[in-house]
């Protein structure tokens, strides 16, 4: 492991067009030309971090405070307005219940798919199939279509694809209610054998618990800002504090 | 560009990995579904030949051969255009959470699409077949058949720049897929796909030199061009009737195929130029 640091953030800005017509279609744009009203909204405002590798980050802060975005910005979904951001190694994003899944497409297939699409080879996955669909607790389900499926075996399926991809950084929005006590218990057991092995967690959420629990550092966004970052203990007291409880 | 093709290179898995599975999702909820898909192009051949043979009372031989030789292209070009234009709409949630080259999305619309036009054309190439051995006439194949594939490679072009430009705009302007809907219908009938080339060239309206400079401006659109070329490489040549006249076929015109060629090219260009403009928008879009 060496000593530089798996994800920097320099400046960081992210602007985003808002245009109330909601204009889109050609027609409306020609309609309304003349009435087009269009804002820029700064959502990140300069943020900079350096995350060593092997930590848990946990991002936190009132909604529209810019986490989500910050989250997309490092999974790449979006190009920075200014200033840079850069991960050191293979990023899994932990996808929401389903996303990327075909209803009719089976289980096995999906788990290609989407292993596929978070950036393995198709032998990689071949190798990995077995472990995943134990971990997912799925059974012989597996060769059934997704549409069949509850929303706790599609989160289920979701998750073990994302632990299995052996990225270097795993990305989650939002906390882990992926099932029965039984299975969260696992999935926490499986990302902290994901940090002794050196990976990197950056984490979103509003469960402050979870975030004393888990994280060995938290990072609180206000308003596009980095208000505070360090102990997660400190962070999150502060946070409480300020929010008036 | 260079770097955004290095990019597509560099996941040409998950392109391969999409293709599969739009086919899989095609050909699944039915046993027949590639069956089915073909019953529109028979259908409508079939309606054209009666009424072209029977009530309008064109006697050219082997009509519905001739009319599926042009058709067939033109069915793959509009389906693939006009589903590759919801591509990136209907994955927006998948692209507001992980990265990957956006042109796959409609590129493995596009690429399904062409695989089927290609198993179309077998079938194409099993119905001559199975006319020749009921009415033995003229073998189903050609020496020019060989030229198949150069032309397959020119309207996959078309295809893919197209649908790209049109998957972009779509994606920030709903609408546009409408416009483009009306532009494919009319290209349709501005393209020689239920008439002949000839039609046009021998049509009492369109003679002298206007006439000539009209023919040539007809057929540097791509669809008419491939139209023609696919119905004088696949099928052999054969007499016309022009208002009534029977006239010789026309040859197949490469220089103006060579033009059309490079329109395509341009076309593709043009349209991958236009995506990667806008695809780091798409995700932002109002």
């Amino acid at each position: 492991m060496s000593g530089s640091p798996a994800i920097v953030a320099r400046d960081l800005v992210k602007e985003f067009v808002v245009s109330h017509s909601g204009a889109n279609s050609l027609k409306t744009t020609i309609l309304w030309f003349r009435r087009a009203r269009v804002e820029t909204l700064r959502v990140l405002d300069g943020v900079s971090f350096d995350i060593a590798r092997g930590t848990c980050v946990a991002v936190i802060g009132k909604n529209g405070a810019g986490k989500s975005t910050l989250l997309a910005l490092l999974a790449k979904v979006y190009r920075p307005t200014s200033g840079v951001i850069r991960a050191e190694g293979r990023i899994a994003p932990l996808l929401e219940l389903g996303a990327g899944f075909h209803p009719d497409l089976t289980g096995l297939e999906n788990v290609f798919f989407n292993g596929v699409i978070l950036g393995l080879s198709r032998k990689e996955i071949s190798r990995r199939i077995d472990r995943i669909v134990e971990f997912s607790e799925i059974g012989s389900s597996i060769d059934a279509p997704v549409r069949t499926y509850s929303s706790g075996m599609l989160a289920r399926l979701g998750f073990a694809v994302a632990v299995h991809m052996d990225a270097e950084i795993l990305l989650v929005d939002e906390v882990l209610s992926v099932g029965d006590l039984q299975f969260e218990r696992k999935c926490i057991r499986r990302i902290e054998e994901f940090r002794e092995s050196g990976g990197t967690i950056f984490f979103v959420s509003h469960h402050l618990d979870t975030v004393r629990k888990v994280a060995d550092r938290c990072i609180w966004l206000k308003d596009g800002r980095i208000e505070a970052d360090g102990d997660p203990a400190e962070v999150t007291a502060l946070y409480e504090d300020r929010m008036g409880r | 560009m260079v770097a955004e093709l290095k990019e597509l290179w560099r996941f040409r898995e998950l392109l391969w990995t999409m293709v599969e599975r739009e086919i899989r999702i095609r050909y699944k909820n039915s046993v027949g579904g590639f069956l089915w898909s073909l019953i529109n192009p028979l259908v409508t051949v079939l309606v054209m030949t009666v009424v072209f043979k029977y009530l309008v009372g064109n006697q050219t031989e082997n009509f519905a051969a001739y009319i599926l030789a042009a058709y067939l292209p033109y069915m793959f070009f509009q389906f693939a255009v006009m589903d590759a234009a919801q591509s990136i709409l209907v994955s927006l949630p998948l692209l507001r959470k992980i990265y990957f080259p956006r042109e796959i999305l409609p590129l493995a619309i596009i690429l399904s699409n062409f695989i089927h036009f290609v198993l179309a054309l077998a079938v194409f190439f099993a119905y001559l077949l199975v006319v020749y051995l009921i009415h033995p006439g003229v073998w189903p194949f050609q020496i020019t058949t060989l030229w198949l594939p150069v032309l397959l490679v020119v309207n996959l072009a078309l295809a893919a720049g197209v649908g790209l430009a049109v998957a972009a705009l779509n994606t920030f302007y709903e609408d546009v897929k409408y416009i483009v809907g009306v532009i494919l219908y009319l290209m349709f009938f501005l393209s020689p796909i239920m008439y002949f080339s000839e039609n046009v060239r021998y049509s009492s309206a369109l003679q002298g030199p206007m006439g000539d400079l009209v023919y040539r401006l007809y057929h540097l659109n791509p669809i008419a061009a491939l139209a023609t070329a696919y119905r004088k490489v696949l099928l052999a040549p054969q007499a016309v009737y022009v208002e009534g006249r029977k006239v010789p076929p026309l040859p197949m015109d490469w220089g103006n195929f060579a033009v059309v060629s490079l329109i395509c090219l341009a076309v593709l260009v043009g349209g991958y130029a236009l995506f990667n403009r806008l695809k780091w928008r798409f995700v932002e879009r109002p």
